[in-house]
């Protein structure tokens, strides 16, 4: 009788078992697309069998288990962090795109040309009171364009910081939340599948922002460390980042130009340095290098201040060295004065400041080199040259005035063009990192070495493959003519 | 042989090039080997390409087609080599688990003397 209680019993409990695992497959069902959320296992215990200690076997259900990995986890949030970090440098660098023209239609470009015309017209009739007050306005045309550009860029540079505010605060809202789900399994739901795909969710989500390293405790909490220095969240505890601009050096070579931004941690320490990936990591690319790369910093004045500067100055000596008047009248020769005036103490404000000189007038332009052989109309040919120059006086670097001002532009359109592609090419490899994730669940250590097998096999041919079509494209590239 | 012909080839390589991407995006072993036969294709299509280039010469079209072609190689190396850090990556913790670290703290070396890997 009892063999008979204790089969049913055994019976009993393989039923409890086997309900459990329906239980864990509808649960896995029910969730299957739920984000983060990773598919669970339920192993079945088999339990001793001895009739003659009344042990009937059977099965028993043993712990729920999620079949995540961590490894895989990480490489995911990896590559949405690049991914990221492209699609935030698309954003920033269309804005940037934006501000140059290089059409010729508009803007520092078509201001160049005009002023450019109106030297060559000057040239043609040196004594024309027009001709000297189109030059005027072409000018001032030219000063206006640069004041526009150097808006335009501050304009971008305040609106980068105040994203750098916001990606910032974002980070430390989604540091928060994880504390809290790290507090709840504290309370005691360290096994809630509905839990772990909220907290992975989210470490994904703050991936795109910033790298991070998600380790998980014993305890079952998740520590998040910001590039894996910096502590984000310890336990049920989050630790704000702050973004500030860096203290100004005075003994920097512009001691009064925009500083950069730097990124504190909670207990204020300096952690820019430490910080890749993300959005974050682009913002402060494009705060701290991309655009000190045009309108300067406490170290560098900035190609467009440097192309205001050149442009103006050079413009200024030929007019200053010549002369409005020769004296063959018999009263002394009057030399020329400057076309334009800027800030000289502080050369990151050169563009911002540039403006037409408001004393100057149209017969104060200098059109006359004395020579000798004096020439009526010298300085004015000289600066219709600036469209063509040969001499390296009249350039900057080996490249017209107009070329480098191209140059500028066109960096900007290469930036974008590859973090285009980057942006293509980073989905993709989320979408990999997330098939790797999926497949590698719960496999075993024998699938786990054949995969590997298969794998080193598969790579060796296809990466001497890659190798030979790299080459053969460039090559294909170089013999077929540009359109 | 026309020009438009050869341009085909160079289509072709690009769209077998794409296919190799998909599969390095599917990631499992067996999309591996799909993705060795496409790239193949592609080297196959390529070199028929040049052999006829001379009749292309004159097509501006072409040249833009082997920009996308490359920026397609860019991004099926780009893949290749995740896939081979997420592997390499878990080679080692794999040496770790079943044979500890060496002196050096390294993970171990996984061996696989005398495993036959069976594929039905």
């Amino acid at each position: 009788m009892s063999n008979l209680i204790s089969s049913m019993m055994s019976a009993a409990g393989a039923l409890d078992a086997y309900t459990s695992v329906l239980d864990v497959t509808q649960n896995n069902v029910a969730n299957a697309s739920t984000p983060g959320y990773a598919k669970q296992t339920e192993s079945l215990e088999a339990m001793p069998f001895d009739p003659a200690m009344g042990l009937t076997g059977g099965v028993l259900a043993s712990q729920v288990e999620s079949t995540r990995d961590d490894y895989a986890e990480q490489t995911v949030q990896q590559q949405t962090t690049l991914l990221g970090q492209a699609q935030q440098d698309v954003s920033s660098l269309s804005s940037l795109q934006s501000q140059f023209d290089v059409t010729g239609s508009s803007g520092i470009d078509n201001a160049f040309n005009n002023l450019f015309q109106a030297f060559s017209a000057w040239g043609q009739t040196p004594t024309s009171t027009v001709a000297r007050q189109t030059v005027i306005q072409r000018a001032t045309d030219v000063a206006t364009a640069f004041q526009q550009s150097a808006t335009g860029l501050a304009t971008l540079a305040q609106d980068t910081n105040q994203q750098l505010l916001q990606t910032v605060s974002d980070i430390n809202q989604i540091s928060g939340q994880l504390a809290a789900y790290n507090q709840q399994i504290m309370g005691g739901d360290r096994n809630d599948a509905g839990l772990d795909a909220r907290i992975h969710s989210t470490l994904e989500q703050l991936s795109q922002y910033a790298g991070i390293t998600a380790t998980k405790q014993a305890d079952g909490t998740y520590s998040v460390l910001l590039n894996g220095q910096t502590a984000l969240v310890i336990e049920n505890r989050s630790y704000g980042l702050r973004a500030a601009p860096a203290p100004n050096d005075p003994t920097a070579p512009n001691p009064e130009g925009p500083s950069h931004q730097s990124i504190l941690s909670s207990t204020g320490t300096d952690v820019t340095s430490t910080v890749s990936g993300g959005q974050l990591a682009s913002l402060l690319n494009l705060a701290n290098n991309v655009l000190p790369g045009y309108l300067g910093d406490q170290n560098q004045p900035g190609s467009l201040n440097t192309l205001a500067l050149k442009f103006a100055s050079h413009v200024n000596d030929l007019l200053t060295q010549g002369y409005q008047t020769d004296g063959s009248d018999g009263t002394s020769p009057v030399g020329g004065v400057a076309l334009f005036t800027y800030d000289t103490n502080n050369n990151t404000n050169v563009a911002q400041s540039l403006q037409v000189s408001p004393t100057v007038s149209p017969d104060q332009l200098a059109a006359i080199t004395l020579g000798p052989p004096e020439v009526s109309n010298g300085v004015a040919l000289a600066l219709s040259q600036l469209s063509n120059p040969t001499a390296s006086a009249d350039q900057i670097g080996g490249l017209s005035y107009t070329q480098y001002y191209g140059n500028m532009a066109s960096n900007v359109g290469n930036l974008l063009n590859n973090a285009n592609n980057q942006v293509q090419t980073q989905q993709s490899a989320v979408a990999q990192a997330q098939n790797l994730r999926q497949q590698i669940s719960g496999v075993s250590l024998d699938e786990e070495a054949t995969i590997l097998i298969q794998f080193q096999r598969a790579y060796e041919a296809s990466s001497k493959l890659i190798t030979v079509l790299d080459q053969l494209t460039q090559d294909t590239i170089n013999i077929l003519p540009s359109s | 042989v026309s020009a438009a012909h050869a341009a085909e080839r160079l289509v072709a390589a690009r769209s077998d090039v794409k296919r190799a991407c998909d599969l390095l995006v599917a990631a499992s072993p067996e999309a591996l080997d799909g993705c060795q036969d496409a790239l193949q294709q592609a080297v196959s299509e390529l070199i028929d390409f040049r052999s006829k280039r001379h009749e292309i010469r004159s097509d501006p079209s072409a040249r833009s087609t082997a920009c996308g072609l490359r920026a397609e190689v860019l991004r099926a190396a780009r893949l290749l080599q995740s896939l081979s850090s997420f592997y390499h990556g878990w080679n080692k913790i794999l040496g770790s688990m079943s044979a500890g670290y060496t002196a050096n703290g390294d993970p171990a070396p996984v061996t696989r003397h005398g495993r036959l890997c069976c594929r039905g």
